[in-house]
């Protein structure tokens, strides 16, 4: 098995002594991050990004850090889930059902540690489906010409318009001004300047990172402001640090049924982790249901957080063998391998098997690491959800603009992190998602370079496009995943419609 | 029966700027021997845009609640806080500008005077200590003179 081999190697990679106090710190600081209510994964390694982009760590030591802050901050969502009922992000939704009220019959930690167990299980599960199905997959990749990579990311934005948006039009409409907005910039073929208005530093375009933490982070902050103290939330109290054996050992089939679902669902391009927790909590109400779920069944803390933490592994293979992201934390794991010149696709397994092992090590490595310092640690991190906002917020703010500012040393990047804030609340306020905005800042340049360089082979024809039987399926695809997404869309508008005309009726 | 005026501004906003963006698209100028040139692809990009956009003007979605007071005072304030404080950071210097960032944040999110005091002591000299000799990233430290 020369797999074994490479992971050997990457483990090699993982277990330096730097690698390890690294994914020490992620794991600690993606853990407390993701305990705030509010602030997932997707903020936790938006902020941090910035940080390890500038201490000039290497591709893989920045990987470790950045997969154990984002592993972190699943475990750590969980923590406010079950305290506080307040989900740290939107896959953790589902833990709430039964988590809380598990907490709140003073089983709070046998609802941590069930968690914490679970979510080890799924991410391992799916770490293992990942060194399995991405190297198949990158077989198949390898013989796609640039028409074909053209009609993939078509497809990526279909997808995430098609699962993840509750408007079709909006989500799409999102996609089209991040590409829009990932033009701006001198234009790498023909080096014309496009909407730049001659101001100097828009010539680069805006760096993604800068835009993702302004996007999440900042807008996350505003959102926050809205309703911050008016309902103070109140933890629960936890009286005892370990957790009874025989709770935790019936939600052994759970966990595997959970992380199961949750790899399958999180492979799917624009699905991710909410689709993932989201499956696995009602499927395995369906199976194993006797009237308990959402009062405090262990299985239902069990299946939702395997099938999440599974997801964000299964996610991880469309976007490491075809550099297509289908959530929004891969989106941000994306834009931090293209900050490190990393292009994920089908060439990284062969050019640089160091970081995509490093990775996959990294990856078992984390959810160790977070293993060991869950169980015992919970009191520390429950504890962390009692300090006031306004002394935690203060901190995420400017850390994130250090991040931002140590990029490019400029305060211009400050103030379109400021901008991309606005623009971020704005959006969120009306309901358009950020991750396709994301996507297209990311995904526009290489788009349309394959765009152009297909018709540069077929001398400006676009039948190319068009061309190939694989390229003619990915559009198939394409228009599948919109026709479902509009037939969901009218679905779900026509509901809450036909009730009310009911309603007047009656 | 509302207006729902939110997302028909929006789409309005968004389908104006797609116009625009694809009339400037129209002035670039085209390279000898590249069949596509640089308008090509913003040009593709605006028109679905546009489309979606007129979607949201016929087929707006209810309206959010904009305005929650007092929620906004304390947004106008951040939002006035994270403006100034970048153009503070040269001249006043990494620490105390972010003394008076994170001192200003911590006030508006709630905490008392002194503890807006002590949270900008500890996260505007913190950081620097942190970021600067630590990992050294350079910050600068004092007013530029």
């Amino acid at each position: 098995m020369e797999m074994l081999g490479f992971l050997a190697d990457g483990f090699a990679v993982a277990l330096t002594p730097t690698n390890l106090a690294l994914a020490l710190f992620g794991c600690f600081i993606g853990t407390v991050v993701g305990a705030l209510p509010g602030l997932g994964p997707v903020n936790g390694v938006a902020i941090l990004i910035p940080l390890a982009f500038s201490l000039d760590l290497a591709p893989a030591s920045a990987l470790i850090l950045l997969t154990c802050v984002y592993y972190g901050c699943m475990y750590g969502g969980r923590i406010s889930s079950i305290m506080l009922n307040i989900p740290g992000d939107e896959p953790a939704m589902m833990t709430c059902l039964d988590g809380h009220p598990m907490a709140l019959q003073g089983k709070a930690p046998e609802a941590l540690a069930i968690s914490a167990i679970s979510s080890f299980v799924g991410a391992i599960l799916a770490t293992i489906g990942l060194m399995l199905f991405a190297p198949v997959l990158v077989r198949f990749a390898i013989h796609f010409g640039p028409a074909e990579y053209f009609a993939l990311y078509l497809l990526a934005f279909a997808a995430i318009g098609g699962v993840t948006g509750t408007n079709p039009a909006k989500t799409l409409m999102a996609a089209g001004v991040g590409l829009a907005l990932g033009t701006i910039g001198l234009d790498p073929t023909s080096g014309t300047e496009r909407y730049t208005f001659g101001v100097f530093h828009l010539f680069d375009g805006f760096h993604p990172i800068v835009a993702i933490v302004g996007l999440f982070a900042i807008s996350e902050v505003l959102l926050y402001l809205e309703h911050g103290q008016e309902a103070g939330p109140r933890a629960v109290i936890v009286n005892r640090a370990f957790a009874k054996w025989s709770e935790i050992r019936r939600t052994g089939g759970a966990m595997l049924r959970g992380s199961g679902i949750g790899f399958v669902s999180g492979v799917l391009p624009g699905a991710g982790a909410s689709l993932g927790s989201f499956m696995a909590y009602t499927l395995e109400k369906r199976w194993s249901d006797r009237g308990g779920f959402g009062k405090g069944d262990p299985r239902g803390v069990a299946a939702p957080e395997a099938g999440n933490n599974a997801a964000a592994g299964g996610a991880l293979v469309p976007m490491l063998s075809l550099g297509v992201p289908g959530s929004g934390t891969t989106a941000v794991l994306l834009a931090l391998l293209i900050s490190l010149n990393i292009q994920p696709g089908p060439l990284l397994f062969q050019t640089q098997p160091d970081v995509v092992w490093g990775l996959i090590a990294a990856l078992f490595v984390a959810n160790v690491t977070l293993l060991v310092l869950n169980l015992p640690l919970v009191g520390v991190f429950t504890r962390i959800l009692t300090v006031p906002m306004w002394i935690l917020m203060p901190m995420v703010v400017m850390v994130s603009f250090v991040g931002v500012y140590s990029i490019s040393n400029s305060t211009f990047d400050l103030f379109v992190m400021v901008g991309f804030g606005v623009l971020g609340f704005t959006f969120r306020k009306l309901e358009i998602p950020v991750v396709p905005v994301v996507l297209g800042l990311l995904l526009g340049a290489q788009m349309e370079q394959n765009y152009r360089r297909a018709l540069s082979i077929s001398g400006g024809d676009h039948g190319i496009l068009f061309a190939s039987p694989i390229a003619l399926g990915i559009y198939a695809a394409t228009a599948l995943l919109l026709g479902l997404a509009v037939w969901f869309a009218v679905r779900r508008r026509r509901g809450p419609a036909a009730h009310e005309e009911q309603a007047i009726g009656d | 029966m509302t207006l729902r005026l939110s997302d028909r501004i929006a789409g309005g906003i968004i389908l104006l700027l797609a116009i625009w963006y694809w009339w400037v698209a129209d002035g670039f100028r085209e390279n000898f021997g590249d069949p596509v040139g640089p308008a090509a692809f913003p040009q593709m990009i605006a028109v679905p845009t546009a489309i979606f956009a007129l979607f949201l003007i016929l087929r707006p979605d209810p309206d959010p609640k904009w305005l929650r007071f007092p929620g906004v005072w304390r947004q106008v304030a951040t939002l006035a806080t994270l403006l100034i404080y970048p153009l503070l950071i040269e001249p006043a210097g990494f620490p105390a500008a972010t003394f008076l960032g994170a001192g200003a944040l911590a006030r508006i999110l709630g905490g008392s005077w002194l503890g807006a005091v002590i949270v900008g002591l500890a996260v505007g000299p913190g950081l620097w200590v942190v970021f600067d000799p630590l990992l050294g990233l350079p910050l600068p430290l004092l007013p530029k003179g």
